[in-house]
């Protein structure tokens, strides 16, 4: 694979060199060394010692920003992609955070000859079967509860909190006990190797359970089953985010909540958001719970705001500025809590809030939770935590 | 140097004789080196450490214009500093050196061959992939403050400040009464020799008050310390004594006039003082001070009957407390102690003639409330029968304190002996149940009590004590015969322990310096650094560190003006080279790193970057890596110890 | 497997337990030679990446090495290496990695015995498990 390759693929030969990329993006804004259109120009110049060799290809967050405003529909997240893959085969790889741990864990998962045991956060009260239609993708909350054990929750709880709600409505999933991570994070950095090896170990698995449909709670999961594998592995299923599932059993027989008097913002996740363009489900769902006030802050929907940082990767100063604007506008809204659909983006903004120094910054705190917890916390009937 | 990742290593194995040759190859080990990546020589010698050996290195770094040099030899703990010395004069930088350990770590405890051959081989590839990631560093310094404050004017304080006076460093002296002295100038004789404290510690006082290059602070308390070794800044408060020092002559026209009477705390309660004084005749400095507590003035009174007579309008009633900055080099924290509160012992009941050790030092004392007569606080009448009772509240883990209090054995018989003399027709009784007397001149100063008559040594406890009339029952027992005791005293004095002095808690805060369960200072190390703090720069004397008696206190004082001054006496200190170091454009500002840091090296703050972050003070980072550790998107490094150059070592032990 | 040896990667504290290890050596203690040691300056400065990594690598046990509480010369650095290797063993118990595999020594610079002695019982440990099961596809490795 080439560059000139990449370009074609990626229709970036479109590009005007307008400059609307990066006047829309939150990494343009905030770190001066990168710049989208810069990048672009690069490519097709064919500068290949700038594009490769100053680490800016990884400070991307591919949020999908970009594309919606490019008048020329360059898709800017797969060239950095792909523009990835070309760098990591010559052994590049961006900054990753916390050392790497996360990265190096995801390539011992991907070894096909280990049996894990990763079901140990499923307690009693929580109802699965061997054999069912329904399967539910966990994805790599049982991994994130000790690594983010100081951010004051358990990642976990966003997997109990949907099975609580498939539960609820009368669907006991299957789970895969030797569920492999989605690779959501390899792909993006470059690593197609070890994605490779997850997709196919993941397509295999839920091919021998038999699933017609797979659930997800983490929309990064979603988005690379959706978008991502079919060019790698084949997967027959029909796939759904579980916003959209509630959504879709409260048009179908209405349910009662419970009342939750809050005041309430929502942050679209980018891989929810822009990648699969899922705005109104979980706002639906949010809605239809009586009590609930959704004020919607300044960057929403197609606009949301990144919550800073892609495949735990490059998280630096700027990954911080970023979060801070975005939870500045959240505390603008007066809301009691902010919810989110991503497990990854609630990581992010609870570490944004830790705040242990001498000098404190600004007032960030706002508490944060997954919108699967807080369903279901309104579900009627249910003895909640 | 080149800056572009070109490599050149030396890659050298020692024999150490048979040590190494006998199980390890030396020559295989070599052969292999000169295969690895960027090696661009590998020697094997019978040892490396000799001077052929350092020759060897040294010419080929010039010669061959080797970039880094590995020795294979023994441990780094043993000859790390003799090879780092080699590549600094062959002109390379130290740092640019590693070790493999194929002697204590290989060939002494592997028996086979051929695996211990093939160890040492894996642990020199894991060398020279690890100081092919090395960076040049340089040992920086830090200039220092050439001075230093001592915190406390007592015994312990003065002998420090004066040691380091007379060395030639100015000293900010900082005592927190209106005089010099502490608790020592309020003793008698003292054992074993019965010389009087009073003298004694008045020469003391004197020379540092007249010392050119003390700057004394009476009357005034440390109010805020920061910075840090070689650089602390000290706020100093001045209290207000309302009273002009340069004016007044200590003609005592305003005491004598003042109509307020409120027990002496010099005194111990034994006598009263006025609300204008001085604490005792001799203080030093020579000025009366005005307790705006106690004062009728403050009340709202209006008095000024002291102004009225003063003739040289030495009382100003508008002084306010004054703030002074000091920047000092080192610190010296010597608050001193006080005696474990009566109250805390419940047993024995609030009476006028049962009193504690430092009371009836008052009143054997010449300058004391009786002028050296010994006579009760409640009639003034001479007592005839004085009964000591040692360990009121020592070692006590039940009603006071689980240690012993050091002093109180060697006192108790020291009094007894002064009360011998001044009061040959009296009996003294002392209760004991230890005898410690340790030092020199100790125990034949105690025997020398027990045999001289009118003293009687009771092994046992005492079970009441309480008034009966004019006399004061004591009901003890006698172990030795086995025998109840009842005495029929007309003075009781209590050994009580010695105890932090209040107000030390809060200047253990502002120090941030530790302190133990009992609230004395804590020492870095009991045994092999007992007069330093664990923060540096910080060191500690007398007995705010644990009960002591004179000659220990001016001891530990000299012993900690000794250690201060070689901090000062450099100008300089010299910094860790291997610390830890922080990008800041990874900051994410969150603060992990300065909670987790034990010597408060790391501090968020505006940097002048929109967002506050961390700043390592590589004064005092001691290169531990628990930051580096603890940050969660790799903004910290520790230089030597990077995690490219770790990692790199555990891929190349791999085998990959 | 009769003729499996475990590769061992040791993590030892600069002022306790590399001590320990020199002390094994010049009193002529022995140990098998499975283990090879990364010297760092403290147990706390040891990042979950570099176990990690070594069982990517394909080691079968890695070993952390220690001052005991209350002797670290920096204070509680040995503390801290206990939390991350508490985190650690939850993060490799997940994964399906055998108990056992990853361990936490204190020793003291006079304990070269004990230091001799937990190679060599780790190392019969590790003999008994069998090859990590990580080590069985290097190319796993990135």
């Amino acid at each position: 694979m080439t560059l000139e390759d990449i370009i074609q693929e990626t229709k970036t030969f479109y590009c005007l060199e307008c400059g609307k990329c990066s006047s829309i993006c939150p990494i343009c804004r905030y770190d001066p060394n990168y710049s989208p259109r810069v990048i672009v120009e690069n490519a097709l110049l064919g500068l290949e010692s700038d594009l490769f060799h100053n680490g800016e290809l990884f400070s991307c967050l591919t949020c999908q920003a970009c594309q919606l405003k490019c008048p020329s529909d360059v898709n800017y997240p797969i060239f950095i992609q792909k523009m990835r893959l070309m760098a990591s085969n010559d052994g590049q790889q961006g900054e990753c955070a916390h050392s790497g741990a996360l990265q190096s864990l995801v390539r011992l998962m991907s070894n096909p000859d280990i049996t894990q045991r990763r079901l140990e956060w499923l307690s009693n009260g929580y109802r699965t079967s061997e054999q069912s239609d329904i399967l539910f993708f966990v994805g790599c909350t049982p991994y994130f509860d000790p690594v983010f054990e100081d951010l004051g929750f358990q990642v976990t709880d966003v997997s109990r909190g949907s099975l609580k709600i498939l539960n609820y409505f009368g669907i006991e999933p299957m789970l895969l006990p030797n569920e492999k991570c989605c690779g959501h994070d390899m792909l993006w950095m470059g690593d197609v190797k070890t994605f490779q090896k997850l997709a196919e170990q993941n397509a295999a698995m839920i091919k021998e359970s038999g699933a017609k449909k797979i659930i997800f709670s983490c929309p990064e999961c979603y988005r690379t089953f959706k978008e991502d594998y079919p060019n790698y592995a084949k997967i027959d299923c029909e796939l759904q985010h579980i916003t959209e599932f509630i959504s879709g059993v409260i048009e179908e027989n209405g349910i009662k909540f419970k009342e939750l008097k809050k005041k309430v913002t929502y942050h679209d996740s980018c891989r929810l958001g822009r990648h699969l363009g899922l705005y109104e489900p979980p706002r639906k769902v949010l809605q239809a719970i009586p009590g609930i006030d959704l004020i919607e802050m300044k960057q929403n929907r197609e606009k949301s705001l990144c919550c800073g940082t892609s495949a735990f990767t490059n998280c630096d100063l700027y990954s911080k500025q970023i979060r801070v604007e975005r939870l500045l506008e959240a505390k603008e809204t007066d809301a009691d809590i902010l919810v989110t659909a991503c497990p990854k983006c609630q990581i992010h903004f609870r570490c944004a809030m830790v705040n242990k120094g001498e000098e404190k910054g600004p007032d960030i705190e706002i508490p944060v939770t997954d919108i699967v917890n807080l369903v279901a916390n309104a579900l009627e009937g249910e003895n909640n935590e | 140097m080149n800056g572009n990742g070109y490599r050149k290593i030396g890659v050298y194995i020692c024999h150490c004789g048979m040590n190494i040759a006998s199980t390890v190859d030396p020559k295989k080990v070599a052969e292999y080196a000169m295969t690895l990546d960027s090696v661009a020589i590998a020697r094997h010698y019978m040892f490396m450490c000799s001077d052929i050996g350092q020759e060897l290195i040294e010419n080929d770094i010039k010669e061959l214009g080797l970039n880094r040099v590995v020795v294979a030899s023994c441990s780094p703990r043993m000859h790390e500093l003799t090879f780092r010395k080699v590549c600094e004069r062959a002109g390379l930088n130290p740092y640019l050196f590693e070790m493999a350990n194929i002697r204590e770590q290989c060939s002494w405890v592997h028996s086979d061959s051929k695996l211990a051959t093939e160890k040492a081989m894996a642990l020199v590839r894991a060398a020279v992939r690890r100081v092919f990631f090395q960076e040049p560093l340089e040992a920086r310094d830090t200039p220092v403050n050439p001075n230093a404050l001592v915190i406390g004017g007592g015994i312990a304080g003065m002998q420090a400040a004066l040691d380091i006076a007379n060395a030639g460093y100015e000293v900010v002296l900082v005592e927190r009464d209106t005089s010099l002295g502490g608790h020592a100038m309020q003793l008698s004789g003292t054992f074993p020799t019965l010389d009087r404290a009073d003298c004694l510690i008045s020469s003391k006082v004197e020379e540092v008050a007249s010392h050119p290059m003390v700057k004394l602070h009476t009357y005034s308390e440390v109010e805020e310390v920061s910075g840090y070794v070689g650089n602390f800044t000290v706020k100093i408060r001045n209290k207000a004594s309302f009273v002009d020092g340069q004016r007044c002559t200590v003609c005592m026209l305003c005491s004598d006039v003042c109509p307020v009477s409120v027990p002496s705390e010099f005194e111990l309660g034994l006598a009263q003082r006025k609300a204008i004084y001085a604490p005792h005749s001799s203080a030093v400095p020579a000025r009366l001070t005005v307790d705006s507590q106690a004062c009728q003035h403050f009340e709202g009174d209006q008095c000024h009957a002291c102004q009225e007579v003063c003739p040289t309008q030495a009382i100003d009633f508008s002084q306010k407390d004054t703030f002074i900055e000091e920047k000092v080099g080192a610190i010296i924290a010597a608050p001193g102690y006080d005696l474990l509160p009566r109250e805390r012992i419940s047993m024995y009941p609030d009476d006028p003639d049962i009193i504690d050790g430092l009371q009836f030092e008052r009143i054997l004392s010449y300058s004391g409330p009786t002028l050296g007569e010994i006579r009760r606080p409640s009639d003034g009448k001479v007592p005839k029968q004085i009964v000591f009772i040692q360990c009121v509240g020592s070692c006590d883990p039940e009603h006071g304190v689980p240690y012993c209090s050091r002093v109180c054995c060697m006192y108790v018989a020291k009094q007894a002996l002064i009360y011998r003399q001044v009061v040959p027709e009296g009996q003294a009784y002392v209760f004991y149940t230890d005898i410690r007397s340790d030092a020199k001149g100790f125990e034949e100063f105690v025997q020398g009590v027990m045999a001289g008559g009118s003293v009687l040594y009771l092994r046992g406890g005492v079970s009441k004590v309480f008034r009966d009339g004019d006399k004061i029952k004591v009901w003890g027992v006698d172990t030795l015969v086995g025998q109840e005791i009842e005495i029929s005293a007309d003075l009781v004095v209590l050994a009580l322990p010695m105890v932090p002095r209040p107000g030390t808690n809060e200047l253990v805060r502002k120090l941030n310096i530790m302190s133990d369960k009992y609230g004395f200072l804590s020492e870095a190390h009991i045994k092999l650094r007992p007069v330093e703090s664990l923060t540096a720069g910080i060191y500690l004397a007398g007995a705010a560190q644990w009960p002591r008696d004179l000659p220990d206190t001016i001891a530990s004082a000299s012993a900690t003006a000794a250690k201060a001054l070689t901090l000062i006496s450099k100008g300089k200190v010299v910094l860790e080279a291997t610390v830890a170091s922080v990008d800041e454009s990874y900051c994410l500002g969150c603060g992990r790193c300065e909670e987790i840091c034990e010597f408060h090296a790391p501090k968020i703050s505006k940097n002048g970057l929109p967002l506050p972050t961390a700043s390592i003070n590589e004064v005092l980072c001691k290169g531990c890596g628990a930051c580096a550790v603890s940050c969660p998107t790799g903004a910290i490094t520790i230089k030597h110890f990077t995690r490219e150059e770790i990692l790199a070592e555990v891929e190349a032990l791999a085998g990959v | 497997m009769s003729d499996f040896e475990p590769k061992i990667v040791a993590f030892a504290c600069n002022w306790c337990a590399y001590a320990a290890a020199d002390l094994a050596g010049t009193s002529r203690m022995s140990y098998p030679p499975n283990v090879e040691l990364i010297r760092v300056m403290c147990s706390g400065m040891v990042d979950p990446i570099y176990v990690l990594r070594a069982f990517e690598m394909g080691f079968d046990g890695v070993l952390i090495a220690g001052c005991h509480p209350g002797d670290c010369h920096y204070i509680s650095g040995n503390l801290k290496a206990e939390e991350r290797v508490q985190a650690l063993q939850r993060l490799l118990h997940t994964l399906g990695l055998e108990d056992g595999r990853l361990r936490l020594e204190w020793c003291s610079t006079a304990e070269g015995e004990k230091f001799a002695t937990t190679v060599t019982e780790f190392v019969a440990k590790l003999k008994e498990l069998g090859p990590s099961p990580f080590r069985i596809r290097e190319e796993a490795v990135a």
